[in-house]
């Protein structure tokens, strides 16, 4: 399994978490499974929302943006592309600063822990030193052998297939 | 001949099964928590007078058959939820028709910096008969005066005072009256005696309702509600008919 794959498949985990929160937010989830933490005193809390929105559902977002760009990157088309590795690790790179506060909030300001939020935070801190990877993976092919500093470099790919050749190269 | 390049091919297809089992298990898991509303918890009904030095604010006739008691935080958004949205239903079609008496209970939270200032300002305006009223505005005010993260208390407590102070001039208090009842914290005890109620009946967030002898945490809908109202009177008549055949 290549790292791109691997931050599909913690994506789609953080997607059925912030999906669960989410719907919990909204009601139509009745009561949360919490068995370590105080889950509802957390996601009860105002900050439980930021923009108007509810937190779970900014995390929602995120997550399926990070699995879309990830499952992109899977294939042969972005497969090395260096602007997917850059969007994965600005937007990782975001959301893991954004958990950090979230936590903090938890501990210091409202003084009880979510454990769903808490699972979502280390998710996003192992996705996030899994796109830093992929980068210096995708920046290296493009150093060896690549004019591409976007799209379609001509290296190995990070699904470790060697690149379809530019027709236009003799 | 330069060879065309091959087919863009997606991810391999054990990856995909891999992801399909995931998605269609958590989906499955989460289905089966959902639909179903709050867990309604079986407790003993609220006594219909005073609990102690515990005093609810009531809505509606206090003889009513069905109690509908609320602990609440003025800081919590899910409580303004239910003020805002849910709350005037209740009022409209339950209360004003004689079906339920509405009590309000405060239960201040600990992490919320403004809400014993809240509570402290809904319960002067009660002084006044107002309560409701500044029960209404406070909540439809949350996002003006609830604490920010990083704000001191000082600064939070005095921009919530100054939007208070507000509310009391546009709901006609006589201010003066209002705001040295507010700075003698003259209804302090009540609102810890209420609070103290709710943990005793082991409230752990807000808003906490008990419907007749359910306890039902989270911002419930008025269906919900009402089904759970109706579910009291139910109870309520079968007892009455089993008594009167005795």
């Amino acid at each position: 399994m290549t790292t791109r794959m691997t931050i599909a498949l913690l994506s789609l985990i953080g997607i059925l978490i912030a999906l669960y929160l989410t719907l919990y937010k909204v009601g139509v989830v009745g009561d949360l499974s919490c068995s370590i933490g105080s889950c509802e005193t957390v996601n009860t809390s105002q900050w439980a929302t930021f923009l108007g929105l509810p937190v779970a559902a900014w995390g929602l977002g995120t997550y399926i943006a990070l699995f879309t760009l990830a499952m992109a990157g899977t294939g042969e088309r972005y497969a090395g592309s260096l602007k997917i590795s850059w969007l994965l690790v600005a937007l990782s790179g975001w959301s893991v600063l954004f958990s950090g506060w979230l936590t903090y909030l938890e501990l210091f300001v409202i003084h009880a822990i979510c454990i769903w939020c808490v699972v979502s935070a280390v998710l996003m801190v192992v996705i996030f030193g899994l796109s830093l990877a992929d980068l210096r993976g995708a920046r290296g092919h493009g150093v060896a052998g690549s004019r591409d500093h976007g799209l379609g470099s001509t290296g190995p790919d990070a699904t470790g297939r060697p690149r379809p050749r530019d027709p236009a190269t003799p | 001949m330069v060879k065309p390049p091959p087919k863009s091919r997606g991810p391999n297809k054990l990856f995909l099964v891999i992801l399909g089992i995931i998605a269609v298990v958590g989906v499955a898991l989460i289905a089966m928590q959902a639909g179903g509303g709050p867990t309604p918890k079986i407790v003993a009904e609220l006594p219909p007078g005073d609990a102690g030095k515990a005093q609810p604010y009531v809505y509606g006739r206090p003889d009513a058959p069905v109690i509908v008691a609320e602990f609440a935080d003025f800081e919590c958004p899910a409580c303004a939820q239910f003020a805002t949205l849910t709350e005037p239903d209740v009022r409209k079609r339950l209360a004003d028709a004689g079906q339920v008496s509405f009590r309000f209970y405060d239960f201040p939270l600990e992490q919320h910096r403004n809400s014993v200032l809240a509570s402290l300002s809904a319960a002067c305006a009660a002084d006044q008969n107002k309560f409701w009223e500044m029960h209404d505005r406070i909540f439809a005010g949350q996002d003006a005066w609830a604490s920010k993260p990083g704000e001191s208390d000082g600064s939070a407590n005095r921009r919530a005072s100054r939007l208070f102070s507000e509310y009391a001039k546009q709901i006609g208090l006589n201010e003066s009256a209002w705001s040295t009842c507010v700075e003698e914290q003259r209804h302090l005890e009540r609102i810890q005696a209420n609070r103290q109620l709710g943990i005793q009946r082991q409230v752990r967030s807000t808003p906490t309702f008990v419907i007749g002898n359910q306890m039902v945490p989270g911002a419930i809908s008025y269906d919900a509600l009402k089904r759970l109202v109706d579910e009291a009177l139910a109870r309520r008549d079968t007892t009455a008919r089993s008594a009167a055949t005795q």
